[in-house]
C-alpha cells in the first residue's frame, strides 16, 4: 500500500481507508462537519495521491493535443486547464487537469488511473519528440479550499498571492525548492492547489493547520467526494470511464472540434446521436441514494445513480445519475429505487452550489 | 427494575418489565460516521427476536437494524427520523429508535450484559 509524505502526521487524527492501494484519511472529525466546513470556512486535503505526469519536448503540445479533447494552444504558459484523455471510439480514459508550465505540461491525473494513463502516453508516443516523467511519488499535491482559503495562502506565501486568478499558476520558491500554486480546485469553492516537493508539503500543512484552529480544518476524501458531488463534478469511475463519451457525460464543453483529434470523426457523430444523458437529481423524500440505483419515472426505467449523497449543505439527498435522452430535462420527476421503496424527486440543473468566485459568499441554486 | 442489554449486531435493549427501549451502541455509531438516515418499522409491527426492524445509513454505508427481542412496537422515535444525527450524538439516550412490548423475556438470556459486550467488541476491533 502506498502512502504520502503526510501519513505520519496524520495517521493517528484520521479514520483511513484505502483508496486504490493507496492509504488515505476518510475522515478526521466528521465528513459532514468537513463538508460544511470548506464551504464555510477552510478545509485542506492532502491528495498526493493523484497522478502527476510532466510531458516534455519539442512535440508535446502535439502529443497531447492528440489524445485530448480540448484546446491546449488556448491556454497561455501559468493556465492550466480541465481536460479528457480519449480512446478511439471516444470513450473517456480519464479526465484530468493539464498545466501549461514553463518548459513542460503537467498532467494531474485520477489516482486509479494513473498507470493506466502512463501506458496509453507510451503507446502512442510514436517517434515523437516526448518524454513522458512520473513525478506521482516524489510529489506532494495540496488542496486548501473554500472562502477563507486565500486567508491561509495569504499567511504562507504573502500577499501577491492573492492576484492569482482562477484556472491560473505561478512559480514560487519556497524554503530553496520550486513549488507551482494554482487557482483550482474540486470542490466549487474559491481555493487553490499546491505542487510541491514531498519533503515540503509537511511544513505547508502543518503552517496551515496551524494559523488558526477555527479557521483551518483537516479534510479527508469523504468529504472531498460530498463537495465534487454538490458542484456537479464527475468522479472517473463512478460517473464516467471508457463506455461513457463526452457528449453523454455533459461534458461536451470539453470537446473542441476546431482541432484534429484521436476520435474526432467519432466524437462528431456521436454529439447528436446519444442514448443517455448525466445529469443532477434532488429527492424530495429522505433516502440516502448509492451508485447502481434504479430510477424510474412513471414507473419505467430510465436509468442509474452514478453517485449519491446526503448534501449537508442543503440539507437534501442529491446524486448524479445517467437517463434516457428523452427524460434528461429539469424538473423532469423521477423515483429512485432503494432497498424495497421508491423514493421521489427531480431531475435539476447540474451543479447543486454555484461555483464561488473570489470573495463571494456560497449560492445554492434555488431547489423546486 | 431497569436492565440494560446487548446484541452481537450492536443493538442494545434497556428492559422494564414487560418493555423494551431498542437503539443501536455508541460503537455501532462510531464505526458508522455520521448517520443521515433512518428507517424504522410502523408501530403495531410484531417483530422476532433478530429479525430486521430498520436501517441507518452514514456517509459512508447502509447497516441493517436487528431486534435484540421478540416483541410488539408500541413507540417508534420520530425525532431521529428527522434528526438522525441524534444517534451520533446521544446513541443511549436521545438516539433511542424503538420500544416494544416484549413477547418473550426468556429471550434476555441470549444478550449480552454490559461487561460481555464490552470483551466482544475488543474481540471484534482485533
Amino acid at each position: 500500500m502506498y502512502r504520502t509524505t503526510l501519513y505520519n502526521l496524520y495517521k493517528d487524527k484520521s479514520r483511513l481507508i484505502n483508496f486504490f492501494d493507496w492509504e488515505l484519511p476518510l475522515e478526521f472529525s466528521s465528513i459532514l462537519k468537513e463538508a460544511k466546513a470548506t464551504r464555510e470556512s477552510c478545509g485542506i486535503f492532502d491528495v498526493s495521491h493523484m497522478g502527476k505526469i510532466e510531458i516534455k519536448g519539442k512535440d508535446s503540445l502535439s502529443f497531447l493535443q492528440y489524445l485530448t479533447s480540448n484546446d491546449i494552444s488556448i491556454i497561455k504558459e501559468n493556465q492550466l486547464q480541465y481536460n479528457l484523455l480519449l480512446n478511439n471510439y471516444g470513450g473517456i480514459v480519464d479526465d484530468l487537469i493539464i498545466y501549461n508550465l514553463k518548459n513542460s505540461f503537467l498532467c494531474i491525473v485520477n489516482a486509479s488511473n494513473t498507470k493506466k494513463d502512463l501506458d496509453y502516453l507510451i503507446k502512442n508516443k510514436n517517434n515523437m519528440d516526448v518524454e513522458i516523467i512520473d513525478n506521482t511519488f516524489n510529489y506532494s499535491f495540496l488542496s486548501i479550499q473554500g472562502p477563507s482559503s486565500y486567508l491561509v495562502m495569504k499567511e504562507i506565501f504573502g500577499n501577491k498571492i492573492l492576484d492569482l486568478k482562477y484556472m491560473h499558476s505561478i512559480s514560487k520558491t519556497f524554503k530553496d525548492t520550486d513549488l507551482i500554486i494554482s487557482r483550482s480546485g474540486y470542490t466549487g469553492e474559491d481555493g487553490f492547489e499546491i505542487y510541491c516537493l514531498n519533503k515540503i508539503a509537511p511544513y505547508i500543512w502543518e503552517m496551515a493547520l496551524n494559523i488558526n484552529k477555527d479557521l483551518v480544518f483537516p479534510c479527508g476524501l469523504g468529504s472531498r467526494d460530498i463537495l465534487r458531488i454538490e458542484a456537479g463534478y464527475p468522479l472517473y469511475g463512478n460517473d464516467i470511464d471508457e463506455d461513457t463519451n463526452p457528449f453523454e457525460a455533459s461534458l461536451e464543453w470539453v470537446v473542441k472540434f476546431s482541432k484534429d483529434f484521436v476520435c474526432k470523426e467519432k466524437l462528431i457523430y456521436l454529439k447528436d446521436n446519444i442514448k443517455r444523458k448525466r445529469v443532477g437529481f434532488i429527492l424530495k423524500d429522505k433516502a440516502l441514494p448509492r451508485k447502481g440505483y434504479k430510477v424510474f419515472s412513471n414507473s419505467k426505467l430510465i436509468g442509474e445513480v452514478t453517485s449519491g449523497t446526503y448534501s449537508p449543505n442543503l440539507d437534501k439527498f442529491i446524486g448524479m445519475v445517467y437517463v434516457d435522452i428523452d427524460f434528461a430535462k429539469e424538473n423532469t420527476f423521477i423515483d429512485i429505487q432503494i432497498r424495497d421503496k421508491k423514493y421521489s424527486g427531480n431531475i435539476t440543473s447540474f451543479s447543486f452550489i454555484k461555483r464561488r468566485k473570489k470573495n463571494e459568499s456560497f449560492k445554492v441554486f434555488k431547489d423546486t | 427494575m431497569k436492565v440494560l442489554k446487548f446484541s452481537k449486531t450492536h443493538e442494545w435493549a434497556l428492559v422494564e418489565d414487560d418493555f423494551a427501549t431498542i437503539g443501536i451502541t455508541d460503537y455501532a455509531q462510531k464505526s458508522l460516521g455520521d448517520i443521515v438516515f433512518v428507517e424504522l418499522p410502523e408501530i403495531g409491527r410484531k417483530l422476532k427476536q433478530n429479525e430486521q426492524f430498520g436501517v441507518v445509513e452514514s456517509t459512508k454505508a447502509a447497516s441493517e437494524l436487528y431486534s435484540p427481542l421478540s416483541g410488539e412496537v408500541i413507540e417508534v422515535n420520530k425525532e431521529v427520523i428527522n434528526n438522525p444525527q441524534l444517534i451520533n450524538e446521544d446513541p443511549f439516550n436521545k438516539g433511542w429508535m424503538i420500544k416494544i412490548k416484549i413477547s418473550n423475556i426468556k429471550e434476555l438470556d441470549n444478550l449480552l450484559d454490559q461487561d460481555l459486550y464490552k470483551e466482544f467488541i475488543l474481540k471484534e476491533e482485533k
